[in-house]
């Protein structure tokens, strides 16, 4: 089963994007718990891109795509701004208390967290994001 | 998503309503802002009908708690439903704040 969507760099797309997890996730026959973990590492994965590939004040899309094979949920996402891995982003430092917490830097981390595996590459003028999440099986 | 801010039993309550993600975030950081002046009373974070929060919403709940402990009022956060308090466990968020 495959699926696609494309939204702009709009973060007031993004409930757009939550739509379309759903979709996913139901057509799959995916757990309420993991659905709503796979749209949490979506959201941060795509807002990233909304925020950061293009120059302010233009407009450039984000394409997702989504295939599920052999309880595997793959997810690609691919843009045409600037050349950015997430994966090489750093760890937050979870111990540190609340006066010391920098605001932010939270979103990549969750991607890492939630996912099974993140990969980047670079290609064809374009950055691509491949992450996988391992489904549990019901039966 | 709605944000309700009363003053109750001497406390400033936030009750947060709907998915609190990027997209609402800018909305919610307007509505959040009463809590700003929190001096001499203390802070509740109503969870009880949040659905969902990524770390738009997480940056506002620390933005909340590192304002309210400069003037020495406490967070309180009652009513997480467990997928919101899976996102604090990963986040070490769950140390940072006080629950009822």
């Amino acid at each position: 089963m495959k699926y696609h969507i494309t939204l702009h760099n709009d973060i007031q797309e993004v409930p757009q994007l939550a739509a379309f997890i759903d979709e996913v996730a139901e057509a799959c026959g995916i757990d309420m718990a993991t659905a709503m973990s796979l749209n949490l590492a979506m959201e941060e994965a795509v807002v990233n891109v909304m925020n950061y590939a293009y120059p302010a004040g233009t407009v450039g899309n984000v394409d997702i795509d989504a295939e599920f094979d052999d309880g595997k949920l793959t997810f690609i996402l691919s843009d045409s701004g600037t050349p950015f891995d997430p994966t090489q982003t750093g760890e937050p430092d979870l111990t540190l208390g609340a006066e010391d917490r920098p605001i932010g830097g939270l979103g990549i981390f969750l991607v890492r967290q939630i996912m099974d595996s993140v990969e980047y590459r670079y290609s064809d003028g374009k950055n691509i994001l491949t992450l996988t999440k391992n489904i549990q099986s019901n039966n | 998503m709605n944000t309700t801010i009363k003053e109750q039993n001497g406390e400033l309550v936030a009750v947060l309503d709907g998915r609190l993600d990027t997209a609402a975030a800018v909305q919610t950081e307007k509505d959040l802002q009463p809590l700003a002046d929190c001096a001499g009373k203390n802070v509740v974070l109503d969870c009880n009908a949040l659905e969902y929060i990524s770390s738009s919403g997480l940056r506002l709940f620390l933005s909340v708690l590192k304002n309210a402990k400069g003037k020495g009022s406490h967070v309180f956060i009652t009513g997480m439903n467990n997928d919101i308090r899976n996102v604090f466990a990963m986040t070490g968020f769950t140390n940072l704040f006080e629950f009822r």
